[in-house]
């Protein structure tokens, strides 16, 4: 008897996983560009499904979310990989501060301190990781040399990456805040119910 | 729209090229994406170019189908080889544009970049063209089955992927619906500054969380109720098999990377 129950918990939390990665992907899909100049550097609200999945279950959770979405994305012909795999890490930079922060206090406090920690892990994560290494593959796919030298890298980091995640972080965070107090109550009758 | 999600950018269509199996397609494109920045001289780019069209003409998919997929990066494209021409200094002296020299060279590398670049989003193109999401979702789960030695849920991950693209329409439909009741209560999604647009969403959002839970409760005790037991010896509808076509599209495009490697100066 226990281990049916066991396998059902289980099989419903995939379940809802999934379902979380549809309403990802179509959020992604409902995507707007912020800053001027930047166009390829667009805003969505993909990682609010995640953030919720994370706080119910698990950090794990929210990664999951996060690849169901950009897997899919890549399976519609959305994009290519390589954007597709800058948008997932740095949605798990911005989820893991906020869930394992949440995990530990529980408090909407706690959630605003998460987004805040989050929000600066994935600016500064994004700019190190594309300066090291998404801006030279790119340079490489289009045999630019140019977009090798220092100064060309620096600039697209500092006017673009940079300021595009640190607005993206708190545009999502500013939305997730009120989402979260709608439904904490239910957040925390829903974690019973898992386990 | 709804439609539009569920397939992507899929074109239906029944010919060898579609009937391929999904990972001899994946196999073939990620050594394409390879092979492409080997090419360097006049003959190995020929062939790949060669290679790329007679694909695409195989296909039957109608040109400005192809064509609406590359819109996005025409530009890019075009910006690519114009940058070549004003940065790249070699070679003789063509002409001068406003004192601006273009140099032979850059001309020659222009176009070189520009047509490797066209054929990487091309043939990468072909893929999301030719094959369902779910032939690619069910591909990708045959593709990780060595890692199911390290305890990598495989059979999970796949099932998520497939219940996640078949509830892409139902959720798509819910989403609308939800909008069009709370815009019926006065919610105002469409027009006012950002902050108010992003605080028009919250009404949005709750109701869909919420009846995902409930939809993923129901999916779980259906699934439950005819016998679901996890990965272990469950069978499929769609069994993926490599055929003669497959092992024919491997050893022709061996040879076409022999070629390459053959050709390039």
């Amino acid at each position: 008897m226990k281990k049916t129950n066991m396998q059902s918990s289980k099989l419903f939390k995939l379940i809802v996983l999934a379902l979380m990665g549809t309403i990802s992907l179509l959020l992604f899909l409902l995507n707007f560009p912020v800053l001027p100049g930047f166009g390829y550097l667009k805003i969505d609200f993909s990682d609010i499904p995640a953030l919720i999945a994370a706080l119910i279950f698990s950090p794990l959770a929210g990664v999951i979310v996060e690849a169901i979405k950009n897997v899919l994305y890549l399976a519609i012909g959305g994009g290519e990989p390589v954007g597709v795999t800058s948008n997932f890490l740095a949605g798990v930079m911005f989820i893991i501060p906020v869930a394992v922060l949440y995990h530990k206090y529980k408090s909407v406090k706690s959630i605003v301190l998460g987004l805040v920690v989050g929000t600066v892990i994935m600016t500064i994560g994004m700019s190190i990781l594309n300066y090291l290494v998404f801006l030279p593959i790119y340079a490489w796919f289009m045999g630019m040399e140019q977009m090798k030298i220092e100064s060309v890298k620096w600039y697209t980091v500092i006017a673009g990456i940079l300021p595009f995640n640190a607005i993206k972080g708190i545009i999502v965070g500013a939305l997730f805040v009120p989402v979260f107090i709608k439904m904490r109550s239910w957040i925390e009758q829903k974690q019973v119910n898992v386990l | 729209m709804s439609s539009s999600l569920i397939i992507g950018q899929y074109v239906p269509g029944n010919s060898i090229v579609h009937r391929l199996d999904p990972r001899t397609k994946i196999t073939v494109i990620f050594f394409f994406v390879f092979i492409v920045f080997f090419a360097n001289s006049v003959l190995s780019y020929t062939t790949l170019t060669v290679f790329a069209l007679v694909t695409v003409i195989i296909t039957k998919i109608p040109i400005r189908f192809i064509m609406k997929g590359l819109t996005p990066v025409w530009f890019l494209i075009i910006f690519t080889f114009i940058l070549h021409l004003i940065v790249t200094k070699e070679g003789t002296v063509l002409f001068d544009i406003f004192g601006f020299n273009i140099y032979t060279g850059a001309l020659i590398q222009g176009f070189a970049i520009s047509m490797r670049f066209f054929l990487l989003i091309l043939v990468t193109s072909l893929l999301t063209l030719t094959t369902t999401p779910i032939e690619i979702t069910d591909a990708i789960e045959e593709m990780l089955h060595p890692l199911k030695k390290i305890k990598f849920p495989v059979h999970e991950l796949a099932l998520m992927m497939s219940i996640s693209l078949r509830f892409i329409p139902t959720l798509l439909q819910e989403t609308e619906k939800i909008s069009r009741a709370q815009a019926s209560r006065g919610v105002d999604f469409k027009t006012g500054p950002l902050k108010e647009r992003i605080k028009a969403v919250v009404p949005l959002l709750v109701p869909l969380f919420v009846s995902a839970f409930k939809r993923a409760e129901e999916l779980a005790m259906a699934m439950e109720a005819r016998g679901y037991q996890g990965g272990e010896g469950r069978t499929k509808l769609r069994e993926l098999k490599i055929e003669k076509i497959d092992i024919a599209v491997y050893i022709l495009f061996t040879l076409v990377i022999a070629i390459v490697l053959y050709t390039r100066s």
